[in-house]
């Protein structure tokens, strides 16, 4: 039985609109925390939205979803990894849209603002799987910066931002601006015993 | 006449101590407020695009009877940029034409249909005008491989003759290179563009002049024959960046008389709504031959 971190649901019920939370998550608790941020924010607070997954391809990630009972017809997947797999395009969901690399920042962030725009739901949120992964591909800079205008881009149309990363495959620099720019943490990181 | 100035100087003396006193106890503000003086900037009236974001960079539109080059490599997105152009125009109510000189208007027409903000009634209506400049050249007898004056003053009455018929405030040509490939003079090109946009102005019609380049970097030209650029009224270059083997479109007004706008470097992406616009990302637009990421 899969069970979900209800203290995150708990943790959800003080953010607003316009924030941006950051989820820490550890290598092994992943999905579970993942799973237990969706799920409040489609069910106990009806809302829509943005899923980009650069850490997997989207397929897979829906199939996890809903092999768990999470329905995400009202979630519209940005897929940055599929591209880069030969076939990995060659699925049948319609809510499903692939950007060329993972490098292609604005055009994630702008695919983003298509997708807001010809959504139905009135209050949506904005995930973002995850800062490592993005951190593979790009240089530090260039992810802090993408960060911040990510952040500031969705808290002035009042779409909900999370942001996961795993702290200790996050480039140091990412995660202070990070820290800075995000208004909640939800902290569910592993502990590195050295 | 010595104890006078004497008394004088220690009067004098007194009154500076008193106002440094005063000054000292109840010192004045450095930065007192001015206030401000009312001052009213003419502004031109604006032909608002309607495209997303560009409105914002050109501090709310076009500015009107103004002709502007969009300068682009091929697969920019010059010929959608400028169908939105027309098509939020229409929308608006307006009459618009595109002149098509680099495929036939049937072709052109069937691309832009994937385009939701496309609609097929618009053209069908008449707010939107698809003229094939083979068919004009044919009407006009112009049907050789190079123009000379006369040729010129012809096509330009052409137009400006279906612009003032049809009550045109939105006008495409597409590509006024092809259409330059056939005046053979750099003077007679000067001229063609100086008197259409001339025309076409005191008729209170806003042009898109596509061109087409070979590359947008920084020291290439904004145009094929190096004087277009000179006459006209705004340069839009388009451009793909290249990071890390992928090609990014973006978008950069580089110049646009009658307004303040920004010249920064905009992402761009040409999504079923139209073209949207964001500012690219900097460390992702540097020119610095040694950063990692390229042009």
């Amino acid at each position: 039985m899969f069970e979900l971190d209800q203290r995150i649901a708990e943790q959800l019920t003080q953010v607003s609109l316009g924030s941006a939370v950051q989820v820490r998550v550890g290598t092994s608790n992943s999905f579970m925390v993942t799973a237990s941020t969706i799920l409040p924010l489609m069910q106990m607070f009806e809302m829509g939205g943005v899923y980009i997954s650069a850490s997997r391809g989207a397929v897979e990630i829906i199939q996890a979803f809903e092999a768990i009972g999470i329905d995400v017809s009202n979630i519209h997947f940005l897929d940055l990894v599929s591209s880069g797999v030969l076939g990995g395009t060659d699925v049948e969901y319609s809510n499903i849209t692939f950007i060329d690399s993972p490098i292609m920042l604005e055009s994630t962030l702008l695919r983003t603002l298509y997708v807001l725009r010809t959504v139905n739901s009135q209050r949506n949120f904005v995930f973002l799987d995850s800062v490592n992964a993005l951190a593979i591909y790009n240089d530090d800079r260039m992810l802090a910066e993408y960060l911040h205008t990510f952040i500031n881009t969705f808290r002035q149309r009042e779409v909900l931002s999370v942001i996961l990363n795993v702290p200790d495959q996050t480039p140091p620099l990412v995660l202070a601006n990070l820290d800075t720019y995000c208004t909640d943490l939800v902290d569910r990181g592993q502990v590195v015993l050295m | 006449m010595t104890r006078l100035r004497v008394s004088i100087r220690l009067r004098l003396d007194g009154l500076f101590a008193l106002i440094a006193y005063k000054h000292f106890i109840n010192p004045r503000p450095i930065l007192s407020p001015v206030p401000m003086q009312s001052t009213s900037i003419y502004t031109r009236d604006r032909c608002v695009t309607g495209i997303h974001g560009l409105d914002e960079i050109l501090r709310g539109g076009i500015p009107y009877g103004s002709t502007v080059l969009a300068a682009g490599t091929c697969g920019s997105g010059k010929t959608t940029l400028a169908m939105e152009f027309l098509v939020r125009g229409a929308l608006a109510g307006e009459a618009c034409a595109h002149f098509t000189a680099t495929e036939p208007s049937v072709k052109l027409l069937e691309n832009i249909r994937q385009y939701a903000f496309f609609d097929m009634n618009m053209v069908d209506s008449g707010l939107i005008n698809v003229f094939d400049m083979d068919v004009l050249y044919s009407w006009l007898g112009l049907e050789k491989a190079s123009f000379d004056l006369d040729d010129v003053h012809a096509l330009i009455k052409s137009i400006v003759d279906i612009v003032n018929t049809i009550g045109v405030t939105r006008l495409v040509i597409d590509s006024v290179t092809t259409l330059c490939y056939k005046i053979k003079s750099e003077q007679l090109i000067r001229d063609f563009l100086f008197t259409l946009g001339k025309k076409l102005a005191t008729l209170g019609c806003t042009t898109i002049l596509i061109s087409e380049i070979t590359s947008a970097t920084e020291n290439a030209h904004w145009s094929s024959f190096g004087v277009e650029e000179a006459i006209a009224d705004g340069i839009i270059v388009m451009g793909d960046a290249e990071r890390m083997g992928h090609l990014l479109r973006f978008l950069q007004v580089v110049k646009m008389r009658g307004t303040a706008h920004s010249r920064a470097k905009h992402a761009i992406e040409l999504t079923p709504l139209g073209v949207m616009l964001i500012p690219m990302l900097k460390w992702g637009a540097s020119t610095d031959k040694n950063s990692r990421w390229g042009q």
